[in-house]
């Protein structure tokens, strides 16, 4: 029984052996590779890059393949040892570097590290890289932290679907954080529900409003703002359901004080002639209503709203002349600028405090709902048609003039707490919202765990902290974009060419240094290569770099296995010819060398045909 | 002996004068016309400078899907004729029946006759129907959505109309040179002064009005005209003599577009086969010399086409479909010619390769609307003449080979359906046609791989990766493989000569999917600098499915005529599993 055992097993073996190298193997093999590849190429086209090359060419079954693939070429290499011979040697040449070439781009696939790192001339030096893929990152109640790359599945499910405790059920592109009010809390908070309903318009939106947070207690729908307002005494209440002020009353451009306590409405003077004891004058001569210094340190305004009003004033007396930017927010002093002759006393002028205030306009169109010390609820609604107030009732609807708006009390709490929910809504009800990940935590319970944002599970057995985003890697240099150069083709909008100048900040490596990278020439760093990788048409001041970091052995084992194979496969097919054109050309071993080919060659398989059928 | 050589070059060169002077004829293109002077003024636009005739040839081809123009009357416009005739506007080009609409669905959907290929402007312009189509288009091009198409044939139609419109009286091309920079934005002479003193800018405008003027008294006037455009283009180079391309330059472009090289090549190619085809019936002629003459000649004629082409676009020969197109056939000759002259009078290369060259040629020639044959401005990832001049026609050289493997396919299959393969003529000649095809399917091997390798190579620099899987990465190795099956399956006596024929015209199909399919069919891809937006899916695909049809035919009937029983061809299988034989013993 052993002893025949033993017969066969070596037998077997062999077997196993011969057919691995075979090519009885190798054809099948080749086959189902096309199969799979050319499978491959419709499905791209379908699905897109990232899902196949994760779904196929990074699976491990196609891995599997390719090694297998592999073992075939190695063992049909070995089985023809020793390599003797122009064919022989191009045989293992070709089939060896083959396996070469095939380890060679598996480690490119799978061992390089590659990403995509944005830089932006307005900003400094960047050093994280957007790595294809997503992040899981969390703390279990243990107090680990795991890690996982994730990848979206077209279908939206999740690989892996299990990360450490956490079951990975599904992804969500359009989710949305919703904020609304519970009757929970202990302490007294007011919040109430409001429906805004318009036929003309076809809409209806619903919005909570609280007391507390503050956030919520004031709220702007279009053109119009929502508030609520808690009354803690009569007074109050008069005061907040009382009409607004007329725009007119309030100067727009506000006020400037003098020591002499006159008020000067700048609006009304600009330009005229104020003036000031002692024969004196002064003239406003420039308002910027939201003051700031350009690239050129010439005053401008970012905008008409009042954010940071400033004014200038030009002011004479006698040969004295000055110039002062006097300043309505933060409590600066006046920048005085002599302008001929002495600085002037500003004292004299009665100009000592002058100080410019603004006071922000009136609300024009607002809908308030004021809670009374007892607890009931009034409105008071302004708009260009006029003002209203009065009690505001559930079920009643207010029509406070803004179109055909009308406005309800749609629920009401008294002990309001904030309650944000994560749910996903269609993308197609035009709700913007954002990508989350829907986990399942031990005890079973489902939650949405929102992009970017970290976010606590709660579990029975205690919390995670997790949190769903890019995948980044940090660079140990940082990347400043100084300059990005777009060059057209002459005469014309289409691209040239882009390049991107960059500075390489390295902290270790001492002072920095400046490349250029563009299509085709990219630079080298520390073993890090960078490349130009795309740009954005509408707006240049930004440049996407693509950094990779390659281990040089396998740069190396794809290029020896490019050498192998093209070298190899040119001694199979010409080798042989070669030799003997080489042979002939040496006239003492010409007999020897033609009769040994006739002998290795039939004689009916003529020149071209005897290749394959003698290896 | 010294005689018959000379005997042999005598008969090559009778072949290579006969095809040369093919070229010449008819001598009229050599002729200058009487607007020969506006033809090279320089022109910037779509982001080179070019000659106007260039101008002329791109505009009338896009309008008219053609270089001349048959008026009503039957007389010929050539495309400058054209050109100018719409340039100054010298008819009511709104009823003129000039606008190519070929497809037909379009023409029946909105009611036109379904017969007609040239329409007036106003004719597509009153029709309610077909701008409806035309505005669900844009509608959903804006939306994103992909269009039928239908829908992309009618937006083609709109852009015809709009070259039309603006062609017509079109005083708006880019004539005035910048004053210093090679680089700068050149203006209309309308706009001269922005870049000149008014009083220059007058000059030029009167000048420019002249030409108009004398071209609007007619045919007997053009001498004039001529003069005056000589003035105009001496004058606007004059403006800035560093920045004007030289003369030499710009006419280097004119003759290109005169002498037509690629045009004329598949002639050349055809009657080459004519005559090689006529060696082979009739040998007491010797015609095999000149039929060799004739396919050197083509060959030269196309290269120096390429050099030209070269020497105008300043890049590498090989940059898009058309210039492939072009490529593959000088490569299937190049490659039969060197196969021709190192095996003695083979016949069978030159034969085969020819009608794939005039296939390649005429499809090159005839279809500038799917195969753009405008010099432009290439992309920034393809501006790299190193890698741009080794990887691209490496890989294409090996497309050539394997046409040429196809070419050589198709008559052996041939002699195979129509012929009796046991007959003893027929089966040496079957024979020989397999070695042949054999060689020639390892030189495409051998190109291929280098190719592909190469392509690697550069994708490492530009795109950081060796083999990332791209859909044209992914096609060429799978066109590779589809070859290298059969060439394995050979080794283990699966297939036989038969096999390999059939293999070389299938596996053809690889090739074109990798050259054709990932641009045209798929169209994804980081190589989408060549994705076309012609509609020649259809064509491509009944040609394809018609060829398998006679290959299964041929099959069929191969089948037929086995004994039953056997293997297909006895005398290599038994040969190859005693050389596999031979092989293990050894290796053990």
């Amino acid at each position: 029984m052993v002893a025949s055992s033993r017969n066969v097993h070596p037998k077997i073996l062999k077997q196993f052996q011969h057919l691995l190298g075979s090519i009885q193997l190798a054809v099948p093999l080749l086959v189902a590779i096309i199969g799979v590849l050319v499978g491959a190429t419709f499905y791209e086209s379908q699905v897109g890059s990232p899902t196949v090359q994760n779904l196929i060419y990074k699976s491990h079954w196609f891995g599997a393949l390719m090694f297998l693939l592999a073992v075939n070429l190695s063992v049909s290499a070995l089985s023809r040892y020793p390599w003797r011979g122009p064919r022989k040697i191009g045989f293992a040449l070709t089939h060896f570097g083959l396996v070469v070439l095939i380890a060679g781009s598996a480690a490119v696939i799978h061992i390089s590290t590659e990403g995509m790192l944005l830089v932006r001339t307005d900003q400094g030096a960047n050093r994280l890289v957007r790595v294809e893929g997503e992040l899981l990152d969390f703390v279990g109640p243990e107090g680990q932290e795991q890690q996982f790359n994730l990848f979206i599945k077209p279908d939206n499910t999740v690989s892996p679907s299990q990360a450490g405790d956490l079951e990975l059920l599904r992804y969500g592109e359009n989710v949305i954080t919703t904020t609304n009010f519970v009757e929970q809390g202990e302490v007294a908070n007011s919040a109430v529900k409001l429906q805004l309903q318009s036929d003309r318009m076809n809409q209806t939106l619903e919005r909570w409003l609280a007391v507390a947070p503050a956030s919520y207690s004031e709220v702007s729908v279009g053109p119009a703002t929502l508030q609520v307002q808690q009354a803690q005494s009569e007074a109050e209440l008069k005061a907040m359901l009382a009409a607004p002020p007329k725009a007119g009353d309030i100067p727009k451009f506000g006020t400037l004080l003098l020591d002499s306590g006159k008020t000067i409405d700048v609006e009304q003077s600009q330009g005229q002639l104020i003036e000031l004891p002692g024969g004196a004058d002064m003239v406003i001569t420039q308002v910027w209503p939201d003051f700031r210094l350009n690239s050129d340190n010439r005053p401008e305004t970012a905008s008409e709203q009042f954010n940071n009003p400033v004014l200038q004033v030009a002011l004479r007396d006698g040969e004295k002349e000055a110039r002062w930017f006097v300043f309505a927010e933060g409590g600066f002093e006046p920048v005085k600028t002599t302008v001929a002759g002495e600085p002037l006393d500003a004292k004299a002028l009665g100009l000592a405090n002058l100080s410019y205030e603004v006071q922000p306009q009136p609300l024009e169109d607002y809908f308030r709902v004021v809670i009374a010390p007892d607890g009931s609820r009034f409105y008071a609604a302004n708009s260009s048609k006029g003002f209203k107030s009065g009690p505001f009732e559930a079920g009643e609807a207010v029509t406070p003039g803004w179109a055909d708006f009308r406005i309800s009390l749609a629920d009401s709490l008294d002990h309001a707490v904030i309650n944000r929910e994560v749910v996903e809504v269609p993308e197609d009800e035009g709700l913007q919202g954002e990508p989350a990940l829907l986990v399942q935590t031990p005890d079973g319970s489902q939650q949405w765990l929102p992009w970017g944002e970290a976010t606590t599970l709660s579990d029975a057995d205690g919390d995670y902290y997790a949190s769903f985003s890019a995948q980044m890697l940090e660079l140990p240099f940082g990347v400043k974009l100084e300059d990005f150069i777009v060059e057209r083709n002459e005469g014309s909008e289409s691209v040239a060419m882009w390049t991107s100048q960059i500075r390489l900040d390295d902290a270790q490596a001492g002072p920095q240094e400046s490349r250029r990278v563009w299509m085709n020439h990219p630079t080298w760093y520390q073993g890090w290569k960078i490349a130009q990788a795309s740009w954005n048409p509408g707006d240049l001041n930004q440049s996407t770099l693509q950094v990779k970091r390659e281990p040089w052995w396998v740069t190396g084992l794809t290029w020896l296995g490019s050498l192998m194979v093209v070298v190899g496969t040119a001694v199979i097919f010409y080798g042989r010819s070669a030799m003997k054109n080489l042979k002939a050309a040496l006239p003492e071993e010409k007999d020897e060398a033609v009769s040994a080919e006739a002998a290795a060659v039939p004689s009916a398989q003529a020149k071209g045909l005897d290749a394959p059928l003698s290896v | 002996m010294v005689r018959a050589i000379a005997m042999k070059f005598l008969k090559f060169l009778i072949g290579f004068t006969l095809g040369l002077m093919l070229l010449v004829l008819p001598l009229s293109q050599f002729q200058a016309g009487p607007l020969a002077p506006l033809q090279s003024l320089a022109v910037q636009i779509d982001g080179r400078k070019k000659p106007l005739d260039t101008v002329a040839l791109e505009t009338v081809q896009k309008l008219h899907g053609s270089a001349s123009y048959k008026q009503a009357d039957g007389s010929k416009l050539d495309y400058l004729q054209t050109y100018f005739a719409l340039a100054f506007n010298d008819r009511d080009w709104n009823n003129e029946p000039f606008l190519l609409f070929s497809y037909r669905p379009l023409k029946e959907e909105v009611g036109f006759n379904p017969e007609q290929k040239y329409f007036s402007f106003q004719e597509l312009l009153s029709s309610k129907s077909l701008s409806q189509v035309i505005n669900r288009a844009h509608a959903r091009e804006i939306a994103g959505e992909d269009l039928f198409r239908l829908e992309r044939e009618a937006l083609s139609i709109e852009d015809r109309a709009t070259l039309l419109y603006r062609t017509v009286g079109d005083n708006s091309l880019p004539l005035v040179p910048h004053p210093s920079d090679a680089k700068g934005t050149w203006v209309t002479i309308e706009n001269a002064a922005e870049l000149y003193p008014p009083e220059t800018a007058a000059d030029l405008m009167a000048l420019e009005q002249q030409v108009q003027q004398g071209y609007r008294f007619g045919a007997a006037h053009l001498d004039y005209v001529g003069q005056l455009g000589g003035k105009l283009k001496q004058s606007l180079a004059e403006l800035s003599p560093m920045v004007y391309p030289s003369d030499a330059t710009l006419q280097r472009e004119v003759f290109y577009n005169h002498f037509h090289p690629f045009g004329k090549a598949w002639m050349i190619f055809g009657l080459g086969f004519l005559v090689m085809l006529a060696s082979l019936w009739f040998k007491p002629l010797e015609l095999y010399g000149s039929a060799i003459g004739l396919a050197a000649a083509g060959l030269t004629t196309e290269a120096y086409g390429f050099i030209l082409r070269m020497q105008i676009a300043d890049r590498p020969p090989v940059t898009n479909m058309y210039e492939s197109v072009i490529w593959v056939s000088f490569g299937v000759i190049a490659l039969a010619l060197i196969f021709e002259l190192t095996s003695d009078k083979a016949r069978y290369y030159l034969l085969s390769a020819s009608p794939v060259a005039v296939v390649c040629l005429l499809l090159a020639d005839r279809l500038p609307v799917v195969l753009d044959p405008s010099i432009a401005p290439l992309v920034p990832v393809l501006r790299d003449n190193f890698w741009l001049s080794i990887h691209v026609p490496t890989i294409t050289l090996g497309y050539a080979a394997f046409a040429l493997a196809m070419g050589l396919g198709h008559v052996s299959l041939g002699h195979y359906l129509f012929a009796n393969p046991a007959n003893p003529t027929v089966k040496k000649r079957l024979q020989t046609l397999s070695q042949f095809n054999y060689r020639t399917l390892q030189v495409g091997v051998l190109l291929l791989t280098t190719g592909v390798i190469l392509g690697g190579i550069w994708a490492h620099f530009s795109w950081g990766r060796f083999w990332g899987w791209d859909p044209k990465e992914t096609w060429a190795l799978i066109a590779l493989l589809c070859y290298l099956v059969p060439l394995h399956g050979r080794l283990v006596g699966w297939i036989g000569n038969f096999g390999i024929n059939v293999a070389a015209v299938v596996s053809f199909n690889a090739v074109l999917m990798a050259w054709y399919g990932v641009n045209f069919v798929l169209g994804t891809g980081l190589h989408s600098y060549g994705f076309g937006t012609g509609d020649s899916q259809l064509i491509v695909a009944a040609v394809v499915v018609a060829d398998l049809a006679i290959v299964a035919l041929t099959a069929l009937r191969h089948r037929s005529r086995k004994p039953s029983g056997q293997p297909l061809i006895i005398e290599e299988v038994t040969l190859s599993e005693e050389a596999i034989q031979a092989m293990a013993s050894e290796a053990q």
